[in-house]
């Protein structure tokens, strides 16, 4: 019997998140070089865009279709990163069902948002900016969909935090713009220090951090030690699919333009989380105490939003908190084990909600009656709906916990700063600006205790160099190699008189005498 | 293949001496084309090198004077690669930065093609006499390029720079005669030198690892022979100075590895003292590069420091060291060609090297603020800069050695990253000065050359897998000698 042969060796799949990469490169570039402004530029941005998407889709539906007629490749080892010694980062990818098909559904909803936003963004400032933004997030996601360890995912996972920054904070010019691009990067840090800290240990108690070295070593873990790890993914997962403690960051994030909350928020990076967990299946079996904590978080979750999407009055925020629910509600699965389906109920549930949120700006269009107002159990009870209008007071509550003790120990590190650091290292800031701007002629100057031991240093390593090593330098070699030079001159001005000639040659035979 | 690589600059030499002296744009397009022919050469000889072997290879050896023992033979192993590929790579640099020079542009270009040709000679010499002719055969054109086109203290400073490293030839001159003697079948062949070396007595071959140290050490520079340094680089025409700095420089060290080898005891016997020059080295060229206002002489001294890890590598005798110490030869090959490349060109729009001068220059030229605080960065080892994994290495190494002794290594970090912020901040921050007002910005040719050279920088901190592996191979040999 012949066996059928592969059309795409396994390899070719780095190039599904390289290319949108590129894109983005391109179009950087583009920029810098001065072009990439106008209907020509625009143009130029779009064929890139398009492009190298399309053949993004082309790339995973073949492998796709090569999967499900030959079998899965599964992990898909190309080599290290770098290595030293006996621990390496590897360089591997996962293509089976679930990574494929979420990665093939994923692009056309990326698709079809960079297809709306070509002229939903037409003639807009930041058109390259955005196109930069939407293609970093669309090679970021696909790394952390065909990743085959928790490094490439972490690469991933952070392009797309850095894609969300940008694109949030579109409307740089607007403070609340930039403050909120701030406030949902800030939020979702906490969720890296939970990746972190998950790759950490993982690499301390199972020596690796790809998905079959997690997956083989999670039965032989103490539950403890697999619940720690697990705690550290599940962290990450609940930031950035904006769970109950971290939902309200989600709703800031609405403030950049449509395609991009469409692609973001409403379809496809809420659902990261969710694809980490059922991803992480077999720990998350070791760990029931964080499996349960999911699912309850996931219940509350939501319940949430559900509460608080009934009081919304603005079309955006209602279809957020509608996904927000039914993200609480795949954690509620993952929580049971019922990890396939929580990633069915994502692919479907991204595909729906994409088409929603690209909607959105002609909703009013659509309706014709006025919205429906609250139910009427909510308006019954006063203090639930105050509750659901606040959203349930999170942020003030984490600003309280959070930000408002770090403000007061930044202030406490500050005053040490000023008063003893500064004065062992250095001036105070504000001082030397001051100096800074008044007086231009000290270039060499050493501050604080330890920079003036250097300029003493300096000044008599200086001292000695002028003295002793460069002496030649300063001329001095050469006026000796002159006098020499005289001296030999008179020498042989001598010799050439013949008196002194013949004195010479006796007295050599002399000597040989 | 090697021959080829020597042939091309040293007969474009000739072809540009053929040429009118009045074309003058023609000439410079000669010497581009000439010596980016040789860079792609010796990339291309990539693909006949077998990175896994140790020994040296591309072999080819012709009698040269029978009588005398002497061959003309070359070779290139994993040490000398990278440095051949440094030296294509800055020649093609220098002469890509040297659209400044108005006037004799012939003689110029001529004199830097011969050049190349004689650095690359040194690097691929498999024969003391050989390499010791390439050696001095640098002089003459490095001479003449200071000389005639080079600054206002540029007399004193070529003849300077010529005495001191003559100075230094004698003695490793008459180490190398002696070896010469002492070898079983009078050849001046590396190995056969080695051979012969290794059956002398101890004490001799201490004497004679002094002498190839003085020879290499003035080149290099080690602390007490570095007096031509400054004013060189100071008076140099900036092209030269990349050259100078950048390969020039890395001669003396590749001379001191190769010294390690043939004199291993006398090697081990002086460790001590390659180590304390090494430390003295480091501290001394960083506080007195921290001591500078002027640019260019400040770039010098950071040179010496840099250069000490170079050493501090070599002195550590085992295998993480020498690693680090032929990584730390091409790193600051790149980051020094870049700084004097940059610094060059700044002197070349402002005429004016002091620091003191210069003002929120970020405003008026982008381009360059972002190069040069790029090369600082570098210049200062941070990580994902090739300096940073060549300094992790000689510090690993050192440590092996000598334990908490290489925290000196870390104090000249500190040092020259003072040094580094300083000078961003005063190139780049303060109150904007009004002479500064209205430089260009650097030309596509300028950006070119500082991209390369800060790609191969960045490149090699984050991806020097390969590099490592290419010279880990031949140094491997090297350490077995100590038993490391």
């Amino acid at each position: 019997m012949l066996m059928p042969v592969p059309i795409l060796p396994a390899e070719g799949v780095a190039l599904a998140p390289a290319l949108p990469l590129i894109a983005a490169l391109l179009i950087l570039g583009l920029r810098i070089a001065g072009r990439g402004v106008g209907e020509s530029g625009e143009r130029a941005i779009a064929r890139i865009t398009l492009g190298a998407n399309i053949a993004v889709e082309g790339l995973l539906i073949v492998f796709l279709l090569q999967g499900l007629i030959l079998g899965w490749p599964g992990h898909v080892d190309m080599g290290n990163w770098f290595a030293s010694g006996d621990w390496r980062l590897p360089l591997s990818f996962t293509l089976d069902g679930m990574s494929l098909g979420i990665a093939s559904v994923t692009t056309f909803i990326a698709l079809a948002a960079l297809k709306f936003s070509l002229t939903y963004m037409h003639r807009e400032a930041g058109f390259a900016r955005f196109f930069v933004g939407m293609n970093l997030f669309a090679g970021g996601i696909l790394l952390v969909l065909l990743a085959g360890n928790a490094i490439l995912l972490f690469t991933g996972w952070e392009l797309m935090g850095l894609a969300s920054w940008m694109l949030i904070g579109y409307a740089f010019e607007r403070p609340t713009a930039t403050l909120n691009a701030q406030r949902a990067f800030l939020t979702n840090r906490v969720g890296d220090a939970g990746l972190l800290l998950a790759m950490a240990l993982s690499f301390l108690w199972l020596g690796g951090i790809d998905w079959p070295t997690l997956e083989a070593g999670a039965p032989r873990l103490p539950t403890l030690y697999a619940s720690l790890i697990a705690l550290g993914f599940v962290t990450a997962a609940l930031a950035k699919s904006a769970q109950l403690p971290f939902t309200p960051w989600i709703a800031r994030a609405l403030e950049g333009p449509t395609p991009s909350s469409a692609l973001f928020y409403g379809a496809v990076m809420v659902h990261a989380g969710v694809f980490l967990l059922a991803r992480l299946g077999p720990l998350l079996a070791e760990a029931p105490g964080i499996s349960f904590l999911i699912a309850l978080l996931g219940a509350l979750t939501a319940c949430y939003g559900w509460l608080v999407g009934y009081v919304q009055s603005d079309v955006k925020s209602a279809l957020l908190y509608a996904t927000v629910s039914q993200v609480g509600l795949m954690f509620v699965a993952i929580g049971l084990g019922w990890f396939e389906l929580a990633a069915w109920h994502a692919a479907l549930h991204a595909l729906w909600r994409a088409w929603q949120f690209l909607s959105a700006p002609s909703y009013m269009h659509m309706l014709d009656a006025p919205t429906r107002p609250a139910p009427e159990w909510l308006r019954k009870h006063g203090w639930l709906y105050t509750a659901a209008l606040q959203r349930f007071w999170l942020e003030p509550l984490a600003d309280r916990l959070l930000t408002l003790p770090s403000r007061a120990l930044a202030r406490d590190l500050r005053a040490l700063d000023e008063n003893v650091v500064c004065a062992l290292v250095g001036m105070s800031e504000a001082q030397r600006v001051t100096e800074l701007l008044s007086t231009r002629e000290e270039v060499v100057k050493g501050r604080g205790v330890i920079g003036r031991m250097l300029a003493w240093s300096a000044h008599h390593l200086y001292r000695f160099e002028r003295r002793l090593v460069l002496q030649g330098g300063d001329g001095s070699l050469a006026k000796g190699l002159n006098r020499l030079g005289i001296w030999l001159r008179f020498v042989e001005s001598l010799l050439e008189q013949p008196r002194y000639l013949l004195v010479l040659i006796m007295a050599t035979v002399v000597v040989i005498l | 293949m090697l021959k080829i690589l020597l042939l091309l600059p040293l007969l474009g030499a000739l072809f540009i001496s053929a040429l009118p002296g009045r074309r003058a744009r023609l000439i410079r397009q000669a010497a581009l084309v000439i010596s980016g022919a040789t860079l792609a050469w010796s990339i291309w000889l990539a693909s006949a090198f077998d990175p896994s072997h140790a020994d040296v290879q591309l072999v080819e050896s012709h009698s040269w004077n029978p009588r005398l023992g002497s061959a003309f033979s070359l070779a290139v192993d994993g040490i000398s690669l990278p440095l051949v590929w440094l030296a294509t790579l800055l020649a093609f640099i220098a002469i890509l930065a040297s659209g400044g020079i108005r006037e004799r542009v012939k003689g110029y270009y001529l004199l830097l093609l011969l050049l190349e040709c004689a650095m690359l000679g040194v690097f691929t010499a498999r024969d003391w006499s050989l390499f010791y002719v390439f050696w001095e055969l640098t002089l003459l054109p490095l001479f003449f390029l200071i000389d005639r086109w080079g600054g206002l203290g540029r007399q004193k400073a070529a003849l300077n720079f010529v005495l001191y490293t003559m100075g230094g030839s004698v003695f490793m001159l008459i180490a190398l005669l002696m070896l010469y003697d002492a070898s079983p079948g009078h050849s001046f062949d590396m190995d056969a030198i080695r051979r012969g070396a290794l059956a002398l007595p101890e004490t001799a071959q201490v004497t004679l690892f002094l002498a190839l140290l003085i020879g290499f050490g003035v080149k290099m520079p080690i602390f007490p022979l570095h007096g031509w340094l400054p004013l060189t680089h100071v008076e140099a025409p900036s092209p030269v100075s990349i050259l100078l700095s950048g390969i020039l420089l890395k001669m003396g060290s590749y001379g001191l590895i190769r010294a390690t080898w043939t004199l291993p005891a006398a090697a081990e016997a002086l460790q001590g003292v390659l180590m304390t020059l090494a430390m003295v080295s480091l501290v001394y060229g960083g506080v007195l590069a921290w001591q500078q206002r002027d640019l260019k002489a400040m770039i010098a001294y950071s040179s010496v420091s840099h250069m000490g890890v170079v050493l501090l590598g070599v002195a550590t005798l085992n295998s993480a060291g020498l690693i680090g110490a032929v990584m730390q030869m091409v790193a600051h090959g790149l980051v020094a060609g870049t700084l004097f490349l940059l610094a060059g060109l700044l002197y070349e729009r402002t005429h004016t090297r002091d620091l003191a001068d210069y003002g929120s220059l970020v405003a008026v030229m982008p381009r360059f603020a972002f190069f040069t605080i790029l090369a600082f960065i570098c210049a200062a080892g941070m990580p994902g800069s090739a300096g940073f994994v060549a300094e992790m290495h000689a510090l690993v190494g050192g440590f092996e050695r000598w334990g908490g002794w290489v925290v000196l290594l870390s104090l000249s970090v500190l040092i020259s990253m003072a040094y580094a912020i300083r000078t961003v901040g005063r190139l780049f921050t303060g109150p904007a000065s009004p002479r500064m007002q209205g430089l260009p910005d650097l030309s596509r040719s300028e950006m070119t050359a500082a991209l390369m050279l800060s790609f191969g920088s960045v490149a090699l901190g984050i991806h020097p897998g390969p590099m490592l592996d290419l010279i880990a191979t031949s140094v491997g040999r090297y350490a077995l000698l100590f038993g490391a």
